[in-house]
């Protein structure tokens, strides 16, 4: 049999999630496993989950929050930084100013990732223009060489004073340490821009991360072959070929979430849905991000875990609750999370050692997942198990355990609408107006008693909506993208040097995706410049075509000037960075594969008591998600169950099927 | 579903208001950052935004500056005094920087449009940026040694540069007459009229969606809540009169420390802050105006009492601040304020908190580097042959506190402008940045030591400079708390070419040729607490 099958496997902490599709024979299989604690192993099991074998597989799309628990963690190797002479304490200084203004106690700022005991001077120099006024002897670099070597480190960070303008040295220094660490990350090549804390910053988080992953990937390559592709899934939506991650590992910071947000948006422009806040909760961690006219929102300029890092990311908050979150006591009132049971030992029901009560612990006592429900072949859920991890809370607030679930419900939902008011109402956006299109193990269950709670009135459960990430990694277009400094004057104009330019980058992007079998002639090659007035700081993208006539970018730079800014003026300005981007459009329409299913409306599976809101008890039918056609509609409460996730209609919502097989859930007000 | 258009008072919609506003507001400075032109604005951040109702009232403000935005009402308020609502019009933007308009001092130019809806007057956006150059004696507008207003620079009063026509080039060219670098200024000035320009769009959205009746009303609640809360937190301070005082190193002109003094009252859940004590006017240009000691206030108490209640007119409601005219912080308006803005202001600060050791010891910090700690380079660029004004502001140490040691070089209490990358000045200026690191030791010993602060050092590349310093803390060093030690004392030092070391004083001005090197040491902040091997003897004796 000849490898057919495309991939897409996205690992998280708790659930490994993979989707594959035969794009010629037009079949789709999804599965879940528990996240392993070798990643390669679970690549491997997510494969046979599927019912595949690696020479069955074309090409892996691969998304994993690695890097992301990383940093989030502090799981970051330790590491050397090579800075110019003078300047070894710019991660101390910082930019200076606070984000809370009336805070007396200011918060500190983290511990710099290297500690000044492994910080390194080197003797050299350039200048703003990129001329060496001191230049780099090959002593200074056996000097280093030799120091880096008594630190027993594995990674270098070396970031120069503006070696965005003229990398040689920080390479002859990169050259210097080959054979003496197996890691270097060089400022210039990370992120070649200037601002000497960021940069460094940067370029010193991509060095802890170096070894993690590159290890990583690389006994991944080993295990997998060469036959089979493998693209990893980036923070800012798109793909990158391993080896290019393996020096840039700080691409893969929000590679997870990313991959939920881009499934997310095109669910989004598919249902023409103007503004959709994606509620991806997960065993440990819910991500929130919000979509605006089907269009991911990318912010280069984030922070994780207090630290600037300059990249391209989408924008997404995420908060340490998810449905593995163990609840404790905290004098009167009740915490959940940011501790989580993760995989292993996994919530109490999980039989797997777990003892302390989870969110999910709490949805299986109130009836909404079945007890000795088996998970993947290797749980079986055991609500006794639940209980039993329940009865010291209850016993310590007086309550019965249903009541304590509901509580613990309660506080998690409280948490996560924290995070549903950062991405709208701290922006000005009507959360009302939004569509919840929840995903992940467990956020269908919470979602519409979360809408509820946020005034939200609309909630869509999308296909696929326990695998939606590894969906994200199959169905987001593939694209290739690399964005190199530029600094061509409006008076200085060479169109034929920027179209020489554009063809290398272009070259350079196309090879990765000719390997999935993407010709050149389908391939779609965009160009953009960030263009601004000499002396401004912050550019304005605009998209560049053959033959790049001065006149025509002049006036597209002044009229979106004017229209961002309301001024454009005569003067001189620059592309200072050059954006090209290579992508083939998804070759198959993943709602189109599997016709749906057709006929008359299903029975219930099952009618079991449930406990919602209020206490109440009520009798409760559970519904097989596969087996709902178009147009089915139910009133809650009711329970639609797939293999891996549960949705639940509280009692006053309404839920139906639509041609995609995505369900529509309408929140109604419960008060009335 | 798409909210109505009556009135209505739900939490909810206020809630959703509420920050709309803010967002707003910290949008303002983003599109200000974005646009402009001088390393100032777009690197260091030296501007504020906000937006106040149709009478001046603060509603919401950007993550800015505290020295900026306790005034910003003050400004609006001031301004209608002298521009009635009948002349203005969609469209405008007014231009302003006197400091008796509700203001502070010339460099800090304040942008303000009205943003009309159904007819009238809803509210006012205001971009504060403080110019690198206004003109003046010096370049960079800061005279240390100034005997009048006039020295400090071109003085605007409200003047309307933009209608809905366009710019008015007439006046636009009399401003960009009078200051230094005026292609780099022009830049500024739009790009400070794009940030009100995009508030007013925003605003033209919120007041389509929702009705400037329910606006409005939700305004009127969030002044409310701030109000009730401000109140509550003022009533949980024990009732008392409380006495402070803290001291300028001197006025630039006299070599005499000049006493800050505050009463403060707290009576129910009302407090008064009464600066009558405070020494006469300054010769030099540490005056403050009153218009900046209710923005001290205003921060002092805020921080003390309220960390987290939102910043709008309704904070200051139960706060009342009493000047006495003819003193430092109530001068005549003949006399130079440039660095009472941003010096005299800390004082008023470090005096309330002085006065509120006795109560809430545990919720202060002690002496941190409560000075901007200016240096402005100006001169010619040889690359460019254009002029070009350096404006450096340079953090030291945090006080320590009761629980930790200071932080390392931050920006504490009424500043919060960041520092300019060493790559940004060396690719703007003809300055190279040598060396930039922490001042190790710098910190006050105590219980918990005062954070460390830093150093950096800025050879001269053109011919010839022209440096000012704007700095405190330089004579008296940062105090320490509860018996910790002060921190170091801020130091200069030029270094010529031929390798002649001089240390220069905290408010002068010199010039730097070639090659010469000026090495800046901020502050360290001062200690928490009696130092550990202090306590010990104590104990014994």
């Amino acid at each position: 049999m000849s490898a057919a099958w495309q991939l897409g496997i996205d690992i998280g902490g708790t659930f490994t999630d993979v989707v594959a599709v035969d794009p010629a024979a037009g079949s789709v299989r999804m599965a879940k496993v528990l996240s392993q604690s070798d990643p390669v192993d679970g690549i491997l099991a997510a494969c046979g989950s599927v019912g595949l074998e690696l020479p069955d597989v074309s090409d892996i799309m691969h998304g994993t929050t690695m890097a992301t628990n990383a940093i989030v963690e502090g799981r970051l190797a330790p590491i050397a930084l090579i800075a110019t002479e003078g300047f070894a304490e710019v991660l101390d200084i910082g930019r200076q100013n606070r984000r809370e203004l009336y805070k007396m106690a200011m918060t500190p700022r983290p511990e710099p990732l290297v500690p000044a005991e492994r910080r390194l001077e080197v003797q050299e120099r350039i200048d703003a223009q990129g001329a060496a006024i001191t230049p780099l002897s090959d002593e200074e670099i056996a000097r280093l060489a030799r120091d880096v070597k008594a630190f027993g480190v594995e990674s270098v960070a070396v970031s120069l004073i503006h070696s965005y303008q003229n990398g040689a040295h920080e390479s002859r220094i990169g050259e210097g340490l080959k054979g003496v660490v197996p890691f270097v990350a060089l400022s210039h090549q990370l992120n070649p821009e200037p601002r000497e804390y960021e940069r460094t910053n940067s370029t010193a988080m991509n060095a802890a991360l170096m070894p993690l992953v590159a290890r990583y990937l690389e006994r991944l390559v080993d295990r997998i072959g060469s036959r089979t592709g493998l693209h990893m899934f980036h923070s800012a939506g798109g793909m990158a070929s391993a080896a290019s991650i393996s020096s840039r590992p700080l691409a893969l910071a929000l590679s997870g979430p990313a991959a939920g947000v881009a499934a997310a948006a095109s669910v989004a422009r598919r249902l023409d849905l103007d503004h959709v806040i994606s509620f991806d909760m997960g065993g440990t961690t819910t991500d929130v991000s919000i979509i605006v006219k089907g269009k991911v929102q990318i912010d280069s300029n984030q922070r994780m875990a207090g630290y600037p890092i300059r990249q391209m990311m989408v924008a997404v908050e995420t908060i340490g609750a998810g449905g593995g979150s163990i609840a404790r006591r905290d004098g009167t009132a009740v915490r959940v999370g940011p501790d989580s049971a993760g995989a292993s030992p996994g919530p109490a029901c999980y039989g797997l050692g777990g003892t302390q009560p989870t969110v999910a612990d709490a949805n299986i006592i109130l009836g909404y997942i079945e007890s000795g429900r088996e998970l993947g072949g290797t749980v079986r859920l055991d609500v006794k198990k639940a209980e039993q991890a329940f009865a010291p809370l209850a016993d310590a607030f007086g309550t019965t355990i249903h009541e304590a679930a509901l509580g613990v419900r309660r506080v998690a939902n409280a948490n996560m609408a924290r995070a549903l008011r950062r991405v709208t109402v701290e922006h000005g956006v009507d959360a009302r107006a939004c569509t919840l299109l929840a995903f992940g193990g467990a956020g269908p269950m919470h979602a519409v008693s979360l809408a509820r709670e946020f005034g939200i009135r609309k909630v869509v459960v999308p296909r696929f909506s326990s695998a939606f990430s590894a969906f994200g990694c199959m169905t987001a277009e593939m694209s290739y993208a690399e964005q190199r400094p530029l600094h061509m004057q409006s008076k200085a104009w060479n169109a034929a040097n920027l179209a020489a330019t554009v063809g290398a980058m272009a070259d350079r992007l196309a090879d990765p995706l000719a390997r999935v079998g993407c010709d050149r002639a389908d391939q779609r090659v965009a160009v953009a410049g960030l263009l601004r007035y000499t002396g401004q700081s912050d550019a304005v993208e605009i998209a560049l075509a053959a033959p790049y006539d001065l006149k025509a970018v002049d006036a597209a730079f002044k009229a979106t000037h004017e229209r961002l800014y309301g001024f454009a003026t005569d003067e001189a300005w620059e592309v200072d960075t050059l954006r090209v981007t290579v992508s083939s459009p998804p070759k198959q329409d993943l709602s189109s594969l599997a016709a749906p299913v057709a006929g008359a409306a299903p029975e219930p599976v099952a009618l079991r008591k449930c406990w919602f809101e209020g206490n109440r008890e009520q009798d409760t039918p559970y519904f097989d998600r596969d087996r709902l056609p178009v147009d089915w509609k139910v009133s809650g409460p009711a329970i639609i169950e797939d293999a891996w996730s549960t949705i639940i209609v509280d009692p006053g919502a309404t839920a139906w099927v639509d041609a995609h097989e995505h369900l529509h859930i309408a929140v109604e007000e419960d008060r009335a | 579903m798409k909210p109505g258009h009556t009135t209505r008072r739900d939490p909810f919609t206020t809630e959703v208001i509420r920050n709309a506003l803010t967002a707003i507001a910290e949008e303002m400075s983003l599109v200000i950052m974005r646009s402009a032109r001088s390393p100032l604005l777009r690197e260091a951040g030296d501007l504020s935004s906000a937006l106040t109702d149709a009478e001046g009232g603060l509603i919401a403000q950007g993550r800015d500056i505290p020295a900026h935005l306790g005034i910003m009402g003050s400004t609006v308020q001031e301004f209608l005094k002298r521009v009635p609502k009948e002349q203005l019009q969609a469209g405008d933007v007014w231009f302003l920087n006197l400091p008796e308009v509700g203001g502070n001092h010339l460099p800090d130019v304040k942008a303000i449009r009205p943003v009309f809806a159904e007819g009238a007057v809803q509210a006012f956006a205001v971009c504060l940026a403080h110019w690198a150059d206004v003109g003046g004696a010096r370049p960079g507008s800061y005279v240390p040694d100034a005997r009048d207003a006039w020295q400090e620079g071109l003085r605007i009063p409200p003047l309307r540069v933009f209608t809905k026509e366009g710019t008015d080039r007439e006046k636009m060219d009399v401003i960009l007459a009078n200051v230094r670098g005026s292609q780099e200024r022009e830049g500024d000035i739009l790009a400070q009229m794009a940030a009100t320009r995009s508030a007013d769009a925003r605003l033209q959205e919120l007041f389509a969606a929702y009705g400037a009746a329910t606006v409005q009303s939700a305004i009127a609640d969030i002044h409310d809540q701030s109000e009730r809360q401000m109140r509550a937190a003022i009533a949980a301070i024990p009732d008392g009169e409380y006495a402070g005082e803290d001291f300028l190193d001197h006025d630039g002109i006299g070599d005499h420390p000049i006493a800050v003094r505050v009463r403060v009252t707290i009576a129910g859940d009302e407090a008064t802050f009464d600066f009558s004590e405070t020494d006469d006017a300054a010769r030099g240009p540490l005056n403050a105006t009153p218009f900046t000691a209710g923005a001290s206030v205003f921060y002092a108490m805020k921080a003390i009492a309220g960390p987290d209640i939102q910043p709008n007119a309704g904070c200051g409601r139960p706060l009342r601040v009493i000047t006495r005219p003819g003193s430092l912080v109530h001068p005549p308006w003949s006399r130079p304020v440039v660095g009472g803005n941003h010096e005299t202001s800390q004082r008023m600060v470090d005096a309330i908190f002085r006065a509120m050791e006795a109560v809430v010891p545990e919720r202060l910090s002690a002496g941190g580097s409560t000075t901007s700690g200016l240096l402005l380079f100006g001169g010619t660029d040889p690359r460019t042959g254009g002029w070009t004004t350096l404006y450096e502001v340079h953090a030291g140490g945090e006080g320590a506190r009761a629980e930790r040691d200071g932080c390392p070089t931050a920006r504490p209490h009424m500043s919060n402008v960041m520092n300019t990358p060493a790559e940004m000045i060396e690719t703007f200026y003809p300055i190279r940045i040598e060396r930039q690191a922490l001042r190790h030791g710098s910190g006050g010993a105590g219980r918990h030591r005062g954070g460390p602060g830093q150093e950096r050092h800025y050879r001269i590349l053109a011919s010839e400079m022209a440096m000012t310093s704007m700095v405190e803390r330089n004579v008296i060093p940062p105090y320490g708390l509860q018996g910790g030690a002060p921190g170091k004392p801020f130091e200069i030092t030029v270094e010529r070419a031929n390798g002649e070391r001089r240390q220069i004083s905290g408010k002068t001005h010199v010039t730097l040729y070639q090659g010469d090197c000026v090495i800046m040491k901020s502050s360290g902040g001062g200690g928490y607490g009696a130092p550990p091997d202090q306590a010990r003897k104590q104990e014994k004796s």
